[in-house]
């Protein structure tokens, strides 16, 4: 939505720009070049703020949307990637969150989970070691959270996985990401589904209290 | 472009300037870096074990959550408070969290106090005491606050070993007096317990067992299955004293008397059940004494020595005399000197001749109290130290410069340079800045520990959360002290092991672990009701030689008042129990001088007006505030408060009334009392205004907190005919029946399901405040402080309000006030952005994202329980680690009020959903209602015929508080059931 009103505002102000040098008829624009660049020139340190404007607009919009990052998530401490876990070795969501199922929350699992196995399965990665520092130093691993949710608002998992919601319906299509990017998490988001499956939409009794 | 897009789009630029090109969260998601079995991310784990606030020794449950504790329950399997809580109790967790809550141990050096390490400091304690046991015999002393069984014999075994004598146990209120006068009656020196559900009509004088005496808590309901109303009858209570409390004023009369001259009442009582029911039952020797003793006490002596009201006196003894089981309580534990044991001994007396089987007092079960050094003891033990300073005097979690009389000098004594004094205490109190060395230990929501209130009764103690600053817990410092070899068991809890095993038979890990669940063993069983108490041995007649002194005097007297918020003083640092106001004064944060008004007209003061009261030991300035609550010549503090130590909460705040006392020391060493002389008063020119949450205590001739007569009830029902004026308005349920065309402007409202309602018995709320506590620490309320509660912001979503009663102004009554979640509720009308609205369960819900802050629904809610946010408030770490994680933290500009724990109605609903089922009646219990030591409070839906809530709002008493503003509230009170004067 915002990228497609950005780029019809660029246009929209392209076109008013052309249409003043031209004095309301752009077609001058091909047939009296000349005088139109005279214009520009006339009128050049407004035309050159315009420009900068569109510059800094463009490389924002590019840096958001269009670089090539920006479809990834934060990079973590140690880059585990859900992809290859989730996705190649097929490994269950609720084995590394298992209280998904019998809880407000998934649960992320300590380090010792995860040594479980990579004591045995590339365990002399550099960054397998980190994981091996973390626990051998019993310090917590600070992963940077993607997922965030307003402190007004109560999510409970345990809820929507009774009621068969698939994680990706929310968590979308995490099997195919490396790097975790947090869904933006809206109210309309939630909206949405609860009034299509008729769930309760009370403030308190939902979401919030 | 609608509005939403257009802030966010010119927002975007200046956003993503300020967040430096990043659009990450910048919070941190920590992992766990083991595995823990029992800890269920989101779901809470509860614990059993002991409160140990205060003697009394209550069961209770802690909720932990993410490994942190953030809430206490009571247990209900435990024998003492059956899953109920005090205010104190709810309020234990902020010790734990307390943002003064020492780190580590400190040592003082040159004056100033150095961090050292907990090896470092064990290392010390150990060198010190050692070196001093090979210096003699009773080189180390120790002081000692009442401990389990467990801890105490690790004390008194390193005390040995280390060639000294076993502790002595301080406990500020020790029932010294009650204990005495037990010894003296019946010869038994210690704190039987009273059967007081099995009694018809109680006459107290002055045992404040709704506040501090014994056992508040089991008293509270010991005391509320004698005196609420039930099969057409309702047990009567007198209380004789010269104030009134909150013992008090849930009396069905209150004698105002003299001070000290209690027991000139109740040797008049005794004379007079003697001449009315004789002597039956009673030795011939044993009635002469006593008659010897109550001979002097006429009627009219009696009454012209105490000054109580004529005809409350004779309906006293008329009630008394009539009752089929009296009993009778004597005074409470504050200090008015010689006549505190003259009363308990006389209320001996009085029972023995009642009823000499002393059916009502249970000689088994006999309160842990009871090991409680007396006043002479403690003298004794003072004189020692002053006279012959020991090398190392041993502190644990006592604070004598507070609680005792200044002229004992215990601040001097413990500055002294001769001692090492340790004080292991996790606050710098009075006492730990005079120590050399202040050593934290874990608290008992941290560690393995037994207290049990009862000799017979197992209670643990068991780690519900790892101690937040890894102090070790005292037992364990003990076993490393003392000299080698001394134990065999390696820490506490092996010691706590092999005496549960020794005890209680607790020999295979099945059985261990059974008992730690439940909390610990509870089939010990009372003895039977009828059991006969023991022989009563004379040995009283000496103590009733000389009449009690000071009842005659003219000048000002000063008296100590119990308070159900401080106990003695060590809860005066925790901001709820500051916060939450004295329920009978309604007045937070601070002491003042409670005084009649006509004391105040003699002395030229009028409430607010700063004093100074002096008397020979000490001095203490606080506001006065007018009651009609005390007796005229008579000025009154709640202890407590007073602190000097550098407390953030109780620092400088107040007055202590101990300073006002003196030492009464006694012919036997033995015994002591404690009393203040008689005072002057002084102004000192300053005005404070009061943080008072009342508005008035008249209800202005309007509805709020209603009384009916036994009579009343008694009779049949006559036709009753509605209308809509203030006497007739009917009671209305918030249901779709509650809808009448004629009054109603919106249509029902529909509810799906369930409709949560509460009902409130007035008869059996006794104004603990509790429910108060409860509700601060379950919805993480904020705690606003002294000058925000003057400027009327406190933000308690549930308070009791104390009024007058309507017919008898001077009879007292407490409302408990919340959110009535109306079904046509003036809240919701008003908002212009719908942030308060009713929900299918007819909750009234408080969106906070949703609410602009106008305070229409607050100006428009016609029970003020609305509270809004003027600032953000800060809970000081650690104090955040107890906040709820399921309740939103409210920020500034939002309203706020009761959601009838909404957070525990969706946990309830999750567990029905699980189980494909509809909620039952009593599985949801929100905050309030779970800790009610009475069970005044109910909750269920009004949608299901059978849920207690829907029998209770059909009985004769339910009313609903100004429901003649067709509010149709879903909190339905049941009117307070008084008798006929």
């Amino acid at each position: 939505m915002e990228i497609l009103i950005a780029t019809i505002a660029g246009i929209a102000l392209l076109v008013i720009v052309v249409l003043i040098a031209t004095r309301g008829r752009p077609g001058r624009f091909f047939s009296a070049a000349g005088q139109f660049l005279a214009v520009i020139a006339g009128n050049r340190w407004q035309v050159f703020f315009f420009v900068l404007a569109a510059v800094i607009a463009g490389v924002f919009a590019w840096l958001l949307y269009i670089y090539p990052a920006s479809g990834l998530g934060a990079a973590q401490p140690i880059p585990f990637s859900h992809r290859v876990h989730a996705g190649v070795k097929q490994i269950d969501c609720r084995f590394c969150h298992p209280y998904a199922e019998r809880s407000t929350y998934p649960g992320v699992p300590p380090g010792q989970k995860c040594l479980f196995c990579h004591d045995h399965i590339i365990a002399g990665h550099p960054e397998i070691r980190k994981e091996h520092d973390y626990f051998n130093t019993n310090t917590p691993v600070p992963w940077r959270k993607v997922n965030y949710l307003p402190e007004h608002v109560f999510f409970n998992h345990q809820r929507h996985i009774k009621k068969d919601v698939d994680c990706r319906e929310c968590h979308g299509d995490v099997q195919s990401m490396d790097r975790l990017k947090g869904k933006d998490f809206k109210m309309g988001f939630c909206l949405e589904c609860h009034r299509k499956k008729d769930a309760n939409v009370g403030c308190w009794l939902a979401c919030h209290n | 472009m609608d509005r939403r897009t257009f802030l966010k789009l010119a927002g975007m630029g200046s956003l993503t300037f300020a967040s430096a090109c990043t659009l990450e969260s910048e919070k941190k998601l920590y992992s766990l870096v083991k595995n823990q079995d029992d800890m269920v991310s989101g779901k809470a784990n509860w614990y059993a074990g002991t409160c140990r606030r205060c003697p009394a020794g209550c069961g209770v449950l802690a909720k932990n959550r993410e490994g942190r504790v953030i809430k206490l329950e009571g247990n209900p399997l435990h024998p003492v408070n059956r899953g109920k809580l005090c205010i104190r109790g709810q309020s234990g967790l902020q010790a734990v969290y307390h943002p003064e809550r020492l780190k580590g141990p400190r040592i003082k050096q040159d004056g100033r106090w150095q961090a050292i390490s907990f090896e470092e400091a064990i290392a010390r304690i150990a060198e010190k005491t050692r070196s001093a046991a090979a210096r003699g015999k009773n080189r180390v002393r120790m002081l000692t606050c009442l401990e389990g069984d467990v801890c105490m014999g690790l004390f008194e075994k390193s005390m040995a070993a280390l060639n000294g004598t076993a502790p002595l146990v301080f406990e500020p209120f020790s029932h010294e007096h009650l204990r005495t006068a037990n010894q003296a009656v019946f010869g038994v020196s210690g704190l039987p317990s009273y059967r007081m559900e099995n009694a018809d009509c109680l006459v107290g004088f002055g045992a404040d067992f709704l506040e501090t005496w014994l056992s508040p808590v089991e008293y509270a309901r010991r005391f509320k299955a004698m005196h609420a109303y039930a099969d057409a009858k309702k047990g009567r209570f007198f209380h004789v004293s010269p104030w009134r409390g909150l013992t008090g004023a849930n009396a069905d009369a209150w004698l105002s008397c003299r001070p000290a001259a209690e027991a000139v009442i109740c040797l008049g009582l005794i004379r007079q059940v003697l001449a009315r029911k004789g002597s039956s039952g009673i030795s011939a020797q044993m009635a002469r004494q006593i008659r010897a003793v109550c001979e002097p006490y006429t009627r009219e002596k009696v009454i012209d020595l105490s000054g109580v009201d004529p005809s409350g006196y004779d309906q006293m003894a008329e009630s008394l005399l009539r009752a089929k089981d009296p009993l009778i309580l004597g005074a409470g534990t504050l200090g008015r000197g010689r006549g505190d044991l003259q009363a308990n001994i006389a209320a001996n007396l009085l029972n023995f001749v009642l009823d000499p089987q002393l059916g009502k007092i249970d000689f088994t079960r006999r309160h842990r109290a009871e090991k409680a050094a007396g006043h002479g003891e403690i003298a004794a033990f003072f004189d020692q130290l002053a006279g012959n300073p020991p090398d190392v005097l041993l502190l644990n979690n006592v604070n004598p410069v507070y609680a005792l009389p200044p002229e004992m000098d215990t601040s001097g004594i413990l500055a002294s340079q001769q001692m090492f004094t340790v004080c292991f205490s996790n606050f710098m109190d009075e006492t730990a800045q005079r120590a050399d060395m202040v050593f934290p230990v874990s608290m008992a929501l941290e560690s393995w520990d037994e207290y049990g209130a009862y000799p017979d009764l197992l209670s643990f103690c068991q780690p519900a959360m790892k101690p937040l600053y890894g102090a070790p817990q005292i037992g364990d410092v003990f076993l490393r002290i003392a000299p080698d070899g001394t134990f065999e068991n390696k820490d506490t809890k092996q010691a706590l092991i092999s005496r549960a095993q020794e005890r209680w038979g607790i020999s295979d890990t099945g059985a261990w672990l059974q008992a730690v669940r439940a909390g610990g063993r509870f089939d010990h069983k009372d003895a039977s009701a009828g059991a006969s108490g023991p022989a009563v041995t004379p040995g009283f007649q000496d103590w009733f030689e000389d009449p009690p002194a000071l009842i005659r005097s003219e000048s000002l007297l000063f008296a100590a008042l119990p308070s159900v918020r401080f106990f003695d003083g060590r809860d005066a640092n925790i901001p709820w129990l500051c916060e939450i106001p004295d329920p009978v004064s309604k007045v937070a944060w601070q002491s003042p001088v409670l005084m009649h008004p006509e004391t105040a007209r003699k002395h030229g003061v009028r409430t607010g007006d700063g004093i100074n009261l002096i008397n020979r030991t000490g001095a203490v300035s606080a506001p006065v505030y007018e009651t009609r609550n005390i007796r005229p010549g008579l000025a009154g503090i709640q202890a407590g408060q007073g602190h000097t130590g550098p407390g953030r909460y109780s620092g400088g705040r107040g007055a202590n009334p101990f300073s006002l006392f003196s030492l009464q020391r006694q012919a036997d060493a033995e015994t002591a009392f404690y009393a203040a002389g008689p005072l002057r008063l002084e102004k000192s020119g300053q005005r404070q205004k009061l943080a008072s949450t009342a508005g008035s205590m008249d209800p202005h001739g309007r509805k709020i907190a209603l009384t009916v007569t036994l009579s009343d009830l008694a009779a049949p029902p006559g036709p009753e005919k509605h209308g809509l004026a203030m006497h007739d308005f009917p009671l209305t349920l918030p249901l779709p029946e509650g809808y009448d065309a004629h009054r109603d402007f919106y249509p029902p409202h529909d509810h799906a399901d369930y409709r949560w309602a509460m009902a409130v018995d007035l008869d059996r709320c006794i104004g603990c405040s509790a429910c108060a506590a409860a509700c601060y620490a379950e919805n993480n309320l904020a705690v606003v402080g002294e000058q925000e509660i003057i400027n009327g912001r406190e933000m308690s979503w549930m308070h009791i309000e104390h009024y007058q009663q309507m017919d008898r102004p001077d009879q007292p009554i407490f409302l408990p006030m919340l959110c009535q979640h109306c079904d046509n509720a003036p809240c919701e009308s008003v908002c212009p952005v719908f942030a308060p609205h009713h929900n299918k369960e007819g909750l009234n819900n408080q969106i906070y994202n949703r609410c602009i802050g106008t305070r229409f629904c607050a100006q428009n809610c016609p029970y003020k329980v609305r509270r809004f946010n003027w600032h953000d408030w800060n809970w000081p770490e650690p104090l955040n680690l107890q906040l709820n994680p399921d309740v939103t933290v409210r920020s500034k500009g939002v309203m706020e009020k009761c959601s009838f724990c909404v957070q525990r109605i969706k946990a309830a609903h999750g567990h029905a959903k699980n189980e494909n089922r509809m909620i039952k009646d009593g599985e949801v219990t929100p905050a309030c209602v779970q800790t009610c030591p009475t069970g005044a409070l109910v909750f269920g839906s009004l949608m299901d015929a059978d849920s207690r809530v829907s029998k209770l709002v059909k009985d004769r008493r339910a009313y609903q508080v100004m429901g003649y503003l067709n509010t149709k509230p879903a909190v339905i009170y049941l009117k307070k059931v008084v008798h006929e004067t």
